[in-house]
């Protein structure tokens, strides 16, 4: 049982092998020359204008969480437009429902003004 | 190729396909309506949940079957567990609703969510596979964080919701992991199947050991047995009251009859294994749960412990193994709907007129309200454990259980903790007897709360005389297991 795991086990190796030797080896041998400019972060050649880490908008995970729901849901169309074929008017019609639910959600969330911007 | 598609009995799925009609008709209605049709929609939802009640009654002529290739599971169990899950949301959703509207809550989303939780929960209590249960752990789950930080300008109840949140989805995934693992060990997600290819496996594979231990810590995190309990505490202090009610009862029957799913079911094999762990576990719990609670000043914090402590009772019914085990379980969940909900009730009964959740707050209510402060001390003394109360039948059927399957040394140290634990019981007695007021008493108790306090007090006092008809009821109940 275990031992069919065993490929992955020896891949797992050489990668982490790989990834080490070649950080290792440039961390070793590579020449640092080390000045201000070099180790800044890169802004296109300018200084840093700002810092990084602004708040933004909370209406911008509204919108990805939303767009999260109804990824899945593209998700869920692919496989079942696959075996579309095989499972018949059965599928078709618990595609139908599903859709229906998720219908629901987005005229809840149409109405509720959550896809508007202002 | 046509493939060959599972049959689908959906008649047997009739309770839950209703709810969730229910609840989608709700949410088009709490977007579409207005504030004046928000009474409505709660009265709707309880109207939704006594009907599926209904339809659920309807349901138990029909013979006990498996449907959906053996994932979704109907048996006297999953119906005895149903009618328990729809009274632990019907009763803190009937006394929620002045709450809300004082707290400027009251929104149809809230019953939405209560109902799909609801719905979660029944199809875990149904599950005959890892996914399923997984799937209804899910829903049950995430409507209950959304509905912990309902409050969402109060700091405690926002930062209650991601608390439960970020623990919540850390416990799934440790049970998502542990699923896989099982998957992988036996090739299956059935728990027919998964027990099948233990037995006819020669020796015990330690990845479904693994596999099985990970699972078990996730539903653990869920019944906030210690030390997987941390969440608890926080979360039921800082959501609001009402919630706080449906969270205390509600996903402890749906995550004990996975435990006897997962464990007497998929795992019945494993015995020698998971017995001790939920042993452990046991010990564990009931020592959190009855010196954590000592220390607390409010009710609410105080009550997150003695549930605590309470599971740790379950999880000795559960670790016996026996059928005399599994039915103080079923009996205990059922006695402990009704004190919880009770206790629950009088916090938010006295919590209305201003006067807080602290312990200190309750001084002297025995001469200004003797009705109230002789159920608080009821509820009291029956989750201490003191006849005649149905508390005191519960844990003696527990204790009973754990002696006959040679557990003599839980047995003491349940016992001891028991002990332990009735000093805080009885210092809330106390304080509502022999102190002297600080506050006025005026608050006035709504139809509502009045109802579900005769029916807690009516249950707790008339099951802790007559055990008979509920023991009989467990019994049926947990048969098909083993």
């Amino acid at each position: 049982m275990l031992e069919n795991y065993f490929p992955i086990l020896l891949l797992l190796a050489v990668a982490l092998a790989t990834a080490v030797v070649m950080m290792a080896g440039s961390f070793l041998v590579g020449p640092k020359r080390n000045y201000a400019e070099k180790v800044a972060q890169y802004e296109c050649g300018f200084a840093p204008l700002s810092r990084v880490r602004l708040p933004f908008d909370v209406r911008f995970y509204l919108l990805s969480i939303l767009f999260v729901v109804f990824d899945i849901e593209a998700a869920f169309l692919f496989p079942w437009a696959v075996a579309f074929k095989d499972i018949g008017l059965t599928g078709l019609v618990e595609m139908l429902l599903f859709l229906m639910v998720l219908l629901v959600g987005y005229a809840y969330i149409w109405k509720k003004g959550a896809l508007e911007w202002e | 190729m046509a493939v060959q598609l599972p049959e689908m009995n959906l008649v047997l799925l009739s309770p839950e396909i209703l709810l969730s009609l229910v609840a989608m008709g709700l949410l088009l209605m709490s977007a579409w309506s207005g504030k004046e049709s928000r009474g409505l929609i709660g009265t709707m939802a309880l109207s939704g949940i006594v009907l599926a009640a209904v339809v659920l009654a309807g349901l138990s002529s029909a013979t006990p079957s498996a449907t959906m290739g053996g994932h979704f599971i109907d048996d006297r169990l999953a119906r005895a567990m149903k009618w328990l899950l729809l009274i632990a949301t019907a009763l803190p959703l009937l006394m929620s609703r002045e709450y809300l509207n004082q707290h400027g809550l009251d929104s149809g989303e809230y019953y939405v969510l209560t109902i799909t939780s609801l719905i979660g929960a029944m199809a875990m209590v149904s599950a005959g596979s890892f996914l399923l249960l997984y799937l209804g752990l899910e829903l049950m789950s995430l409507s209950i964080y959304v509905l912990a930080a309902y409050q969402r300008d109060q700091l405690q109840s926002t930062e209650a919701g991601l608390k439960y949140f970020i623990l919540g989805s850390l416990a799934s995934g440790i049970l998502l992991y542990g699923t896989s693992l099982v998957y992988g060990a036996t090739g299956t997600t059935l728990f027919t199947a998964v027990a099948n290819a233990i037995k006819t496996a020669e020796h015990v594979s330690p990845v479904l050991v693994l596999g099985a231990v990970l699972v078990i810590i996730g539903i653990s995190f869920k019944v906030a047995a210690a030390p997987f309990h941390m969440w608890a505490p926080d979360v039921y202090e800082g959501a609001p009251t009402s919630v706080t009610a449906f969270i205390a009862v509600m996903p402890k029957v749906a995550a004990f009859t996975a435990f006897f799913r997962v464990l007497l079911e998929a795992f019945s094999a494993l015995h020698v294994h998971w017995a001790p762990m939920l042993q452990l576990l046991a010990v564990l719990t009931l020592a959190v749960g009855s010196l954590g609670a000592i220390a607390q000043s409010n009710i609410k914090r105080l009550l997150a412990y003695s549930s605590i402590g309470h599971v740790g009772f379950l999880l000795i019914g559960l670790t016996t193994g026996s059928q005399l085990g599994h039915q103080s379980v079923v009996f205990y969940l059922a006695n402990y709907i009704f004190m919880s909900v009770g206790a629950f009730c009088l916090v938010l009964v006295l919590n209305r007129q201003g006067i807080g959740d602290q312990i200190s707050d309750y001084a002297g209510l025995a001469k200004k309200r003797p009705l109230l402060a002789f159920l608080m001390s009821m509820f009291m003394f029956s989750m201490a454990g003191i006849p005649p109360l149905a508390g005191f039948i519960a844990k003696l059927y527990v204790l009973m259980a754990a002696v006959k399957a040679g557990l003599l040394t839980l047995a003491v140290i349940s016992v001891i903790f028991a002990a332990i634990g009735a000093f805080y019981y009885l210092r809330i007695v106390k304080i509502i007897y022999f102190d002297v007021a600080e506050q006025p008493f005026d608050m006035e108790v709504s139809l509502s709360h009045q109802i579900v306090l005769a029916i807690s007090a009516l249950i707790v006092l008339v099951v802790g005389i007559f055990p008979g008809k509920l023991l009989d009821w467990s019994l049926a109940s947990v048969q098909s297991l083993l």
